[in-house]
């Protein structure tokens, strides 16, 4: 594929507030202390919808918005990509559908579409441009990649790229060991003045990489989203480097990276 | 933009299964809809069953993946030869070269409503049997109807509710262009559930009779399943046939479940698709609309259509014969655009009795037998995410 620009990061995760205070834990230099975590309302929303949004969509937007300041919003297509989507809200719907005489939420109900996230993101930045919204399982962080970066090269412009998973909860903690919000987007977009330059091939099966730390790579295995951590510990040397991620299907996604 | 060739496709809905009895649905109009009569579902409405799904079984490496959405995709794979074909698309290309990217909105989710059922009285667990990487994850469907096929393409699952299976040949078709496979299997399956049936309940979107699309008396929808599936490739010796000449896509950014008033987002949609194929809206024989039967989205999506295509432009609905398949809905109107373009003929918005003056279309309750060159599909999901295609009869 051609080579694409990245021109911002986002990220929120525990002891993860945003991607410039946590350089220097990606980078190494620093310890990843506490796995507290604040996934604050969305800013860009009217009152009235704001209260109408679940924690994947306040997850997913914080990230994107992250990602998008000081940059025009309003014509930029963007990429939702989630293994899981929202399980709060397919576990109480499932919960509600054993009862007799089920009760489903109709605000629950729509908000439990796997784009409720793109759908919100545009509404909150009234952006007409495309938005889409994918899964790959464990490798939905090389999907959404492949699908960000196709977009950018067949279409042009700036691409933004969300990946986020919530947490399972009780009942599904067992079949779907997800313990933490994770939750990173990377605005894409022509190489001219972009921070960084990526190259990315998708090649056959290969060992994907690690996180340096082992608190990053605890975190990295428990959640789909955070499979993007060792390209944003790259991100964050500031040097040129290359990353290995899963990509669906047993095959490898291979990152090149150049500041 | 550069056509792709649909090399071959299949079609599975309540209207029939396979291409031949769906054809022959929408030529004559027959509606597959029935009284609700699934297990659990306790509400007074109509729905599009496809009949036998429950029958088949998936074995061998393909167990883990048992549940109603995979079930129907199977189905689905087994009619028109669509199997054969993509082996020897395989050949032509390599497994590695063949993507596959495919549309749902609620993928295996009846196989989790089932698990909640049986959850343990005292702890809560689900059962030790459910799988929900394999039934439940949107992924399922991409990584099913991959290892039913033997395919290593770059493959994920678009799930972009209504709008899922119209926008995988969008992405198909960038795909191709950016070097990552040479031929792509698209298309949906959504199946039947209690989710979306006491969902859409919820939002009171749903109609107690057969819908009935483009009617002044039309209430709401009725909930479907289908699988449609299509192989892509460029023209070529080997690749020849009907046509994907555009396509368009863009957000409402409006409403999470309600379309925008006057369908400007729809209309940037069909716009783009009618631009990038070279059309002007008088080339088009006819569009095969979203048309849900839910009195805004209808009059949402006739305004589009006017304000891009001048007054009283010839449209269809189609979901009174399979309902309304959600994340399969592009996929059906896809596939019966095919239908009608291989046929000839423009088909009859099933169930329509009373044309809705104040839509200002043209449409109607009889079948035209004539040739038809080319049709332009739309399919619309919440969140307002739009979608159209133009199809064209094979050059």
């Amino acid at each position: 594929m051609n080579t694409i620009g990245l021109h911002a990061v986002g990220l929120l995760g525990p002891g993860l507030d945003d991607f410039e205070t946590a350089r220097a834990i990606l980078a190494g230099t620093a310890p990843l202390t506490g796995d507290a975590i604040n996934i604050p309302p969305v800013r860009l929303l009217p009152a009235n919808e704001r209260r109408r949004t679940t924690t994947t969509i306040r997850l997913a937007l914080k990230v994107a918005e992250e990602a998008t300041t000081d940059s025009d919003r309003s014509q930029l297509r963007s990429v939702f990509a989630s293994s899981s989507g929202d399980m709060d809200i397919i576990d109480r719907i499932c919960d509600a559908l054993t009862q007799p005489e089920p009760v489903v939420s109709p605000v629950q109900f729509h908000n439990s579409v796997h784009n409720a996230p793109a759908g919100n993101w545009s509404i909150a930045t009234r952006n007409p441009a495309p938005a889409t919204a994918v899964s790959g399982y464990n490798a939905t962080v090389a999907a959404g990649l492949l699908e960000a970066a196709t977009l950018q090269q067949c279409e042009g412009g700036e691409v933004l790229l969300t990946c986020y998973d919530v947490p399972s909860m009780e009942t599904f903690i067992r079949v779907r060991p997800i313990h933490h919000a994770f939750a990173v987007a990377l605005r894409l977009g022509p190489v001219e003045g972009a921070t960084w330059r990526l190259q990315m091939d998708l090649k056959g099966p290969a060992t994907a990489d690690r996180c340096g730390a082992d608190e990053l790579e605890a975190l990295r295995e428990s959640n789909p989203a955070a499979r993007a951590l060792p390209l944003l510990e790259q991100l964050a040397r500031g040097t040129a480097g290359h990353v290995t991620l899963d990509a669906p299907l047993g095959r490898s996604l291979s990152i090149r990276i150049e500041p | 933009m550069d056509p792709l060739v649909i090399t071959a496709h299949t079609l599975t809905s309540a209207a029939g299964t396979g291409i031949a009895a769906n054809a022959e649905a929408l030529r004559s109009g027959t509606s597959g809809l029935r009284a609700c009569d699934l297990e659990r579902v306790n509400l007074d409405t109509y729905v599009g069953r496809v009949p036998g799904v429950e029958a088949i079984a998936l074995e061998g490496a393909l167990a883990p993946f048992q549940c109603r959405n995979n079930q129907l995709a199977e189905l689905g794979l087994r009619q028109d030869g669509f199997v054969a074909a993509v082996a020897a698309a395989v050949e032509r290309h390599g497994a590695d070269r063949v993507a596959v990217l495919l549309g749902t909105s609620t993928s295996g989710i009846a196989a989790t409503e089932a698990a909640y059922h049986r959850r343990d009285p005292q702890t809560g667990a689900l059962p030790p049997d459910y799988d929900y990487q394999h039934t439940q994850n949107m992924f399922s469907l991409a990584d099913f109807v991959a290892t039913r096929l033997g395919l290593s393409g770059p493959a994920m699952v678009v799930s972009t509710a209504c709008s899922s299976s119209a926008k995988v040949f969008a992405d198909a078709r960038r795909y191709i262009a950016a070097g990552l496979c040479d031929a792509a299997v698209v298309g949906g399956v959504d199946s039947l559930c209690g989710m979306t049936l006491y969902g859409f309940n919820a939002l009171q979107l749903v109609a107690a009779q057969p819908c009935t699309p483009l009617d002044r008396d039309r209430t709401g929808i009725s909930i479907g399943e289908a699988a449609g599936f299509f192989l892509l490739e460029r023209p070529s010796a080997n690749a020849q046939g009907a046509r994907l000449t555009g396509y368009g896509e863009s957000s409402d950014a409006h409403h999470m479940s309600a379309p925008h008033p006057e369908g400007l987002g729809a209309a940037t949609a069909l716009q783009q698709a009618l631009d990038r194929a070279g059309r002007q809206g008088d080339e088009i024989d006819y569009v095969l609309m979203h048309a849900t039967a839910t009195p805004a989205n209808d009059r949402s999506e006739a305004r589009a259509l006017i304000h891009r295509l001048g007054p009283t432009p010839r449209a269809v609905g189609s979901k009174g014969l399979t309902g309304h398949t959600l994340g399969a809905a592009g996929a059906v109107g896809v596939a019966q655009a095919l239908a009608s373009l291989a046929g000839g003929f423009v088909p009859a918005t099933a169930g329509l009795r009373h044309p809705d003056p104040e839509l200002g279309l043209d449409a109607r309750a009889e079948t035209e037998d004539r040739p038809v060159r080319r049709v332009l599909v739309n399919a619309f999901g919440f969140g307002g995410n739009n979608c159209s295609l133009l199809l064209e009869a094979p050059q």
